[in-house]
Order: C-alpha cells, then sequence, then structure tokens
C-alpha cells in the first residue's frame, strides 16, 4: 500500500495508473483489459474531495434504467391501442412486472434528484471553474438528456394522467417564440398528442436519447478521468499537478460509491414494493381531468407560466438555461470556496428557492 | 245615520249565523275528507287559522286539516270552475316609428328612481329585442311632449294592475307568429289561467304571483340566464319568497315551511347544494305558469317524469292497482323526500298495527290515513303490513335480500380500495363491481313491484358479481402483502452486504492509517 499517501510535488499525476500491475495472461495479451482496468481504477484522488456519490449514482441508476428498460421494451406496444393494456399486462400479468417498471418509475425519479443534487454540488464546491469547462458543459448536456428521458417516458403508459401532462408539457414547448409552433409539430406529430406523438416519444426514448446519454456520458467519463476529481479548497491548478493530499481513487472510492449504490437500491425496493408505479384510466382525448398537472419536475416551469405572461415564462427559464451551461465562462473568479464567492452562491440559492417554492406552489 | 236598535241585533244575528255556517262547513270538510281515502286539499285554499308544518310535525288523526292537506297531493280535481281569466287581449296600440323612445329619453333623466328603471330596462331581454316602453304602457314614443306622449288618445295605460298586466304579457306571449322568432312557448296565458295564481287573480285576489312577481317587470332576463330569478337553481329561492311568507300565506292557509323542507331533501341538496340541474325545483312538480298542487291520481306521474324506470315498476306493483293504495308520497314524502335505504323498509320497532289503519271500521272500505305518513320516520312497510301478514314477510324477504347483496358490494369494493390505496391496479375488478352494483341499483328500485322474486333475481346477480370482485381483491391483497414481505426480504440482504462492505472498508482504513504512519510526511 505505499505510496498512497503520496503527497503534492510527487512524480505520480492523480488520474496516472498506480501499482497497475496486468497480468501476463491469455486474455491480457489478446485484449489488454487489465492494463486498461488498471488505467482507469488506480489513479488517486484528492483527499478533501466530497462528491457524497451524487455523479456515480446518477450512472448506477443510468444503468438500472437501461436494464429495466430493456426488459419493459419486451412487453411494451408503442401504439395508442396497445401501450396500455401492455403496461398494464405488464404491471398485473408479468412476472414480476409491477418490480421492474416501478423500479424503472422511481429510478427516473431518483436519477433526476441526484442529477440536480450533482450540478448543485458542483456549483457549491466551484467545481465548474477552470480546466473544467468542457466538462461542464458536457454535464448541461447530460441534463438536459435526463430531463428528456423523463419527459418522453411519462406519455408511454398513454393513461389519462401520461396524456394531459404530455398535452400541457407540449403547450408550454409550442410557446417557445418565433419556433413555438414548429417545435409543438415536431413534438407531436401534429396538433394533437396522438398516436404519432407515442411514436415519436417511444422513438426519442429508446433510441436517440439512449445513444445521445451514452455518448455525452462517455466523453463526460473520459473528461472525469483526465482531469480527476476537483479539490473543493483549492482552486485547479493551471498545471498537470493536483493539489493536496490525496488518497487511491480504487478502492477506497470505489467502495464508498457501492455502499452508496445499496442503500439506493434498497430505497428504491422500498418505494416500488410501497409505492408501485400506478396505472389511471385510459388516454382520453374527450374526458379532460379535473387538475392536470406536469410531473414534479417541471411543475416550477408550469407554476411561473401562470404567474408572469407566457413569452416571459418561456424566456425567463431558457436564458437561465443558458446561463446555467455557460456558468464557467460567466463567472471568472477563480476562488472556489463557498465563502469566497458570494455573489455567485446568493444568485444560486435565491434561484434554488424560487424554483423550490414555484414547485410547492405547483404542487399544491 | 246611525242604524236603529233593530237593524243592529239583527245584523248581529246575521253575522253569528253566518260564523255558525261557517264552522259548520268547515266541520264538515275535516270530516268528509278525513274520511276520504287520501288528504284533501282544496286546489283554491281556504282560509284557516294560521300556517303550519306541512311534513315533519307530530300529527294526530285530528290535527289541522293544513299541515295533512300540504304533506300529500291533492285528491279532487281543481274543484268547481271558479272565476277564470279573461281571453287574451290584443296588444296595446299606440303610435310608433320603430326607432324612437321618447319614453327611455325623458325617464332615464328624470331621478335615480327612474334611471335606474330605464337603465333595467335597456339591460333586460325586451330592451336588448326592441320591445319598447310603450308595448306595455301604451303611448307615443315619438313625441318629446309628455302630454302628447302620455295622452290617453295615444293608448297611454300608465302603470297596468297585476290583473291588467297579466293580459298585458299575454297579449305578446300569445301571439305564436310573434313568438316563433324566439322560439318561445305562446300557451303561459292559458297555463296560468288554470293555475291557483291564475284563479285567484281572477277573482280578484291581487296578491297572489303574476309574470312579473316571478319575471319582474323592467328587469326581465331570459330562464336560461343565471341570474334571472327563474333560473332552475333559483327557482325555489323565488317561490319561497311568497310561500316562506307566513304573514302573506295567513289567509290561505298553506304553511310556510316547504323551502326549509325541501332545501333538506335529497332533492333540494342536489339542487341547492350540487346544483345539479337535473334535481327538480318546485316547478318541476307543481308547474310552473300553471302551478297547483298535484292531484294524488297524478303524483306518479309527476314524479315519474324523471323516474321513468320506476314509475313502470311500480305500475306492476299490487300498490298500483290500489285507487287508494300507496303513491310515491307515501312511501317517499313530497318536499321532504329522503335517500333510500334497504334499513328503512321497516321500523326499528313493529308498530302496533291494526285493521282500522288501512280499512274505514264504518264502510270496510279500504283507505289510508295520511296522517301516518307525516314524517319520514313513519314511511315503512310495517306502518300498514302487520309482521303476520304475508305481504310484511314478502317485504322482509325483500329486506334480506338487499342487505345481504349490499353487504357483499360493500365488502368488495371496501377491499379493492384497500387494495388500490396499496398501490395495486385493481381496474380488472371494475367490470364485475360495476355490474354487481348495477344489479344492486336495479333490485333497489325493483322493490316498486313489492315482488320478492323480481327483487331476487337481482341481488343473486349482484351477490354473484359483488363475489368476484371480492376474490380479485383479495388476490391483490395477497400480492400487496407478498410484496412487502419480499421487501424486507431483500432489504435484509442488501443490509448485509452493506455490513460487510463497511468491515472491508474499515478494514482499508486501518491499513490505510497503518502505512501512513510508516510513510514519510512532507
Amino acid at each position: 500500500m505505499a505510496g498512497r499517501d503520496e503527497v503534492l510535488g510527487a512524480t505520480t499525476a492523480p488520474h496516472s495508473a498506480v501499482g497497475a500491475k496486468p497480468a501476463d495472461t491469455w486474455l491480457e495479451r489478446r485484449t489488454g483489459l487489465g492494463a486498461l482496468s488498471g488505467a482507469l481504477l488506480h489513479v488517486r484522488i484528492p483527499i478533501e474531495s466530497r462528491t457524497w456519490y451524487l455523479g456515480g449514482l446518477t450512472l448506477f441508476l443510468f444503468g438500472l434504467q437501461i436494464a429495466t428498460g430493456t426488459l419493459l421494451a419486451l412487453y411494451y406496444k408503442p401504439t395508442p391501442d396497445g401501450a396500455y393494456d401492455s403496461v398494464k399486462f405488464i404491471t398485473s400479468g408479468v412476472t414480476f412486472g409491477w418490480l421492474i417498471r416501478s423500479i424503472h418509475h422511481w429510478g427516473a425519479n431518483l436519477m433526476i434528484i441526484c442529477m440536480v443534487l450533482h450540478v448543485v454540488r458542483i456549483f457549491w464546491q466551484g467545481a465548474y471553474k477552470h480546466r473544467r469547462e468542457v466538462l461542464w458543459l458536457v454535464g448541461a448536456g447530460l441534463l438536459v438528456v435526463t430531463i428528456g428521458f423523463g419527459f418522453t417516458g411519462y406519455l408511454l403508459p398513454w393513461d389519462q394522467r401520461a396524456f394531459w401532462a404530455t398535452t400541457v408539457g407540449t403547450e408550454i414547448a409550442g410557446s417557445v417564440p418565433v419556433v413555438g409552433d414548429s417545435l409543438l409539430n415536431l413534438l407531436r406529430g401534429g396538433a394533437d398528442v396522438t398516436e404519432a406523438t407515442l411514436s415519436r416519444f417511444f422513438g426519442m426514448h429508446v433510441l436517440v436519447l439512449p445513444l445521445l446519454l451514452a455518448a455525452l456520458l462517455a466523453v463526460h467519463l473520459t473528461i472525469v478521468h483526465h482531469l480527476g476529481l476537483a479539490n473543493p479548497k483549492k482552486a485547479e491548478p493551471n498545471g498537470p499537478e493536483p493539489g493536496g493530499k490525496l488518497k487511491p481513487f480504487f478502492p477506497n472510492y470505489v467502495l464508498d460509491e457501492v455502499i452508496a449504490w445499496y442503500a439506493v437500491l434498497a430505497i428504491l425496493v422500498i418505494l416500488a414494493s410501497v409505492l408501485p408505479a400506478g396505472l389511471e384510466d385510459k388516454a382520453n382525448a374527450l374526458e379532460t381531468p379535473p387538475h392536470i398537472k406536469p410531473e414534479w419536475y417541471f411543475l416550477f416551469l408550469y407554476e411561473l407560466l401562470k404567474m408572469v405572461p407566457r413569452l416571459v415564462g418561456i424566456v425567463l427559464p431558457g436564458i437561465a438555461l443558458g446561463v446555467l451551461a455557460l456558468l464557467p465562462f460567466l463567472d471568472r473568479n477563480p476562488e472556489v470556496r463557498p465563502r469566497k464567492r458570494p455573489i455567485a452562491l446568493g444568485i444560486g440559492l435565491l434561484t434554488l428557492a424560487a424554483i423550490a417554492v414555484l414547485t410547492v406552489m405547483g404542487a399544491g | 245615520m246611525m242604524p236603529t236598535p233593530r237593524r243592529d241585533v239583527f245584523a248581529r244575528l246575521t253575522r253569528r249565523a253566518g260564523a255558525v255556517a261557517a264552522i259548520c262547513l268547515f266541520v264538515a270538510v275535516v270530516l268528509a275528507r278525513t274520511a276520504a281515502a287520501e288528504s284533501p286539499t282544496p286546489v283554491v285554499p281556504t282560509p284557516t287559522p294560521s300556517p303550519a308544518a306541512s311534513a315533519g310535525a307530530s300529527l294526530g288523526p285530528s290535527a289541522s286539516l293544513a299541515p295533512i292537506a300540504t304533506a300529500a297531493p291533492v285528491t279532487t280535481p281543481s274543484g268547481s270552475p271558479g272565476p277564470t281569466l279573461p281571453p287574451v287581449p290584443k296588444p296595446i296600440v299606440h303610435p310608433s316609428d320603430a326607432s324612437s323612445n321618447t319614453c327611455y329619453d325623458c325617464h332615464s333623466a328624470v331621478n335615480a328612481t327612474q334611471a335606474q328603471i330605464s337603465s333595467q330596462w335597456s339591460d333586460s331581454v325586451h330592451g336588448k329585442n326592441g320591445v319598447g316602453c310603450a308595448d306595455c304602457h301604451g303611448g307615443d314614443p315619438r313625441s318629446t311632449s309628455m302630454s302628447v306622449a302620455m295622452s290617453p288618445q295615444a293608448g297611454f295605460i300608465g302603470k297596468p294592475s297585476k290583473a291588467v298586466s297579466v293580459g298585458v304579457c299575454g297579449s305578446c306571449h300569445s301571439d305564436a307568429a310573434r313568438m316563433a322568432q324566439y322560439q318561445l312557448a305562446t300557451d303561459e296565458y292559458a297555463k296560468y289561467a288554470t293555475s291557483v295564481h291564475g284563479q285567484l287573480l281572477a277573482a280578484g285576489d291581487s296578491r297572489v304571483a303574476a309574470c312579473i312577481d316571478c319575471h319582474g317587470s323592467h328587469d326581465i332576463k331570459k330562464a336560461s340566464d343565471p341570474t334571472a330569478a327563474v333560473y332552475p337553481l333559483n327557482v325555489p329561492k323565488l317561490c319561497s319568497s311568497c310561500h316562506s311568507n307566513t304573514q302573506l300565506m295567513q289567509p290561505y292557509g298553506i304553511p310556510t315551511d316547504q323551502y326549509a323542507i325541501y332545501s333538506q331533501s335529497v332533492h333540494g341538496q342536489d339542487l341547492l347544494q350540487k346544483a345539479d340541474l337535473r334535481a327538480p325545483t318546485c316547478a318541476s312538480c307543481h308547474g310552473s305558469h300553471d302551478a297547483k298542487p298535484p292531484k294524488s291520481s297524478d303524483v306518479v306521474d309527476v314524479c315519474g317524469k324523471c323516474h321513468t324506470a320506476t314509475q313502470a315498476l311500480y305500475e306492476k306493483s299490487r300498490h298500483s292497482t290500489l285507487d287508494v293504495g300507496p303513491k310515491c308520497w307515501t312511501c317517499h314524502g313530497t318536499h321532504d323526500v329522503q335517500p333510500t335505504s334497504e334499513d328503512r323498509l321497516f321500523h326499528p320497532t313493529p308498530p302496533t298495527v291494526n285493521c282500522t289503519i288501512c280499512h274505514d271500521p264504518v264502510t270496510n272500505t279500504f283507505r289510508l290515513k295520511t296522517e301516518q305518513f307525516a314524517t319520514d320516520a313513519d314511511r315503512r312497510c310495517d306502518t300498514c303490513h302487520h309482521s303476520a301478514s304475508a305481504e310484511y314477510a314478502q317485504a322482509s324477504g325483500i329486506r334480506d335480500a338487499l342487505v345481504k347483496a349490499s353487504a357483499t358490494y360493500d365488502t368488495a369494493d371496501a377491499k379493492l380500495q384497500q387494495a388500490a390505496a396499496l398501490g395495486m391496479i385493481v381496474t380488472d375488478a371494475d367490470v364485475a363491481l360495476t355490474e354487481a352494483r348495477t344489479d344492486l341499483i336495479q333490485a333497489r328500485a325493483a322493490v316498486h313491484t313489492t315482488q320478492l322474486t323480481d327483487v331476487a333475481t337481482l341481488t343473486d346477480a349482484a351477490v354473484a358479481k359483488a363475489g368476484e370482485a371480492d376474490a380479485f381483491a383479495d388476490s391483490k391483497l395477497s400480492e400487496s402483502t407478498f410484496r412487502r414481505e419480499a421487501m424486507v426480504a431483500v432489504v435484509i440482504v442488501i443490509a448485509l452486504n452493506v455490513f460487510v462492505l463497511l468491515a472491508v472498508r474499515r478494514r482499508i482504513h486501518r491499513d490505510d492509517h497503518a502505512a501512513e504512519g510508516e510513510a514519510p510526511v512532507a
């Protein structure tokens, strides 16, 4: 274990392989996988790093979504006539179908929660600054794609809640200045939410978005591996060397991460068992339910649209998303410690508080 | 000139004789109607000492006639033909150029009251459809000279009396050619003439309701306007504005608590609380323009206007074959109709039943004493049928069949709701439960046939369907229990894994600290 306590100035970079000794085996000679995994795992990270495992949890949940989503796709029929009945069959007729669907349902929610908290953590630690601008931009893309997953997946059960939430959600998109009508048509495949919408959303959900997310994720992880974990107490140095004391990524950090995954898995199992994914009446375009609301992560937008003129309600969040994506280029303060960044944190906390208040109001 | 003593005595005797005759007549009417099969209410009410409760009061056999009379429908036709309204008059003839309305121009500027009247008219359905002041008041709307515009030569009649106003309204509203463009009925005047209101008005009683009392005069709105007094949701309040007025109703001996009672009934609750326009208003049963208490022989048809299927079932029953047998109101009441239930078929404790309840001891004819059904608590099968009778056994069998079906349905419904609350999808039981509910509703309605076989066929079907739903609910509840038990097992396995990993982690950290102690620190 010698070498784990190397400090600043040591010759080994945090992201370099340490102690990687790929065995000279038959498989290794032919694949080099041992060397690759060694290079990926046997790196060192700042001992002050505090990720709360949120990025890893999001990755874990994405993996679960892929696994459960694949199983659901075995039975799911993406047509208005077949969607509802197939989801009902999955939930009631397929052995452990209810568990797969419920984990997929709750996994999606937890994935969004973990991703948002991951963004908040990075913002709080200033981990988007110098040298991590591209990483942040790719992360912003991952955030948008993940929300897109939620939005497109919500329609697939084709029940009343799904149908009308999508109707409201796509109407919001249709209010975007200049391109609103075209965007609405593009999303719905026509003027209304119909079979065409279901086909599009299904295609987006199981083909386009997974490929997009996988590609962005690969870039994201590659950059993370290249840069290493950020030190929340010290600004990123210009050179390749990190600051501060280091610890091994594997097994120390990975072990903690796996424990966190187990905890989230337990939460998922409990949620899936106690609050299994439900199913309302089949979608009916002629019967508007009394209270139509979008999914919880769009409630703040929904509430904002009720409070301000529609144009403002669309443009304002658009500007906010742009500011979020370009944050590393707008916030030029190199300091990463929170108490040295009162303005940025103040604005960030106010924005979060506003979103939280609007969400609570929207849910009420 | 003072009357002489002789004339004074004669006058006193005449008055006493008149009073005695009136009392004798009153007593005779009371006796005659108490002996009759059903409650008698004169269509044109006779004065009684004071208004009294129409239902819900404790009424003895010899209690005031008025409460009984108004609690139950009348038995006799509209009585002897009294004074009737004159034929529909012709519309008021007055000069007109079809555009001028100098009446409005001047009156809107006279004072606040006149301005308000002018404003009401201009906002009214008449004002918006070219019916001007002169069409009701006469006069020349072209002239700016008061002496010309409001001259008798111009047909000016001023403010018409109530009796005249009915004719003024009727003169246009009975004109089919004129009303066709508005798709309005033209029989209101004729109907009003047959109403209690119209007959009393024709007899010279100007206190009764005429067109303007319900529709307003200058501020007339369409009946479909929710702000109109005659809009269905507002009708009970409109009627009660007179019929809850004890002073106004006192001369007619009509009770004044109908609105209070109606508002607590299923009909009143639905209309007034839930704003359900399907629920009947006063006018639905009594008529609007032709308002009168429904005759006993009409009651089944009156209720059957809405309760069509129930009426058909009732007409299959033995009850319907009896001229003076139980009608809708006998079991359900009139203004105080309450929700029905199989629990309400019998008294909690069987009452004492004797022959005279249904049979006149003198004439041995069948009849019902209306006072026995005055309160909701008294409207039960065993009010008439004693516990040793075959009818009682039949009714008891109906009650038991309904109770069993209802209990089976409720149990299945409760279990399905419980399963749904646990997150289980129970829609597969919807069909069975809905069919059970339909059968149960039909079985409850079939009570009106008084045939146990009819009811039992439906309750058996309801029990079978509810049983299917119940079995489905049980399977879902079992599955939910399994899920929770499995969840506990999985969480325990996860916890064990975490404990192992925590132990490994502790060991790694211990090794790290040990290595740290050995390594040089910069």
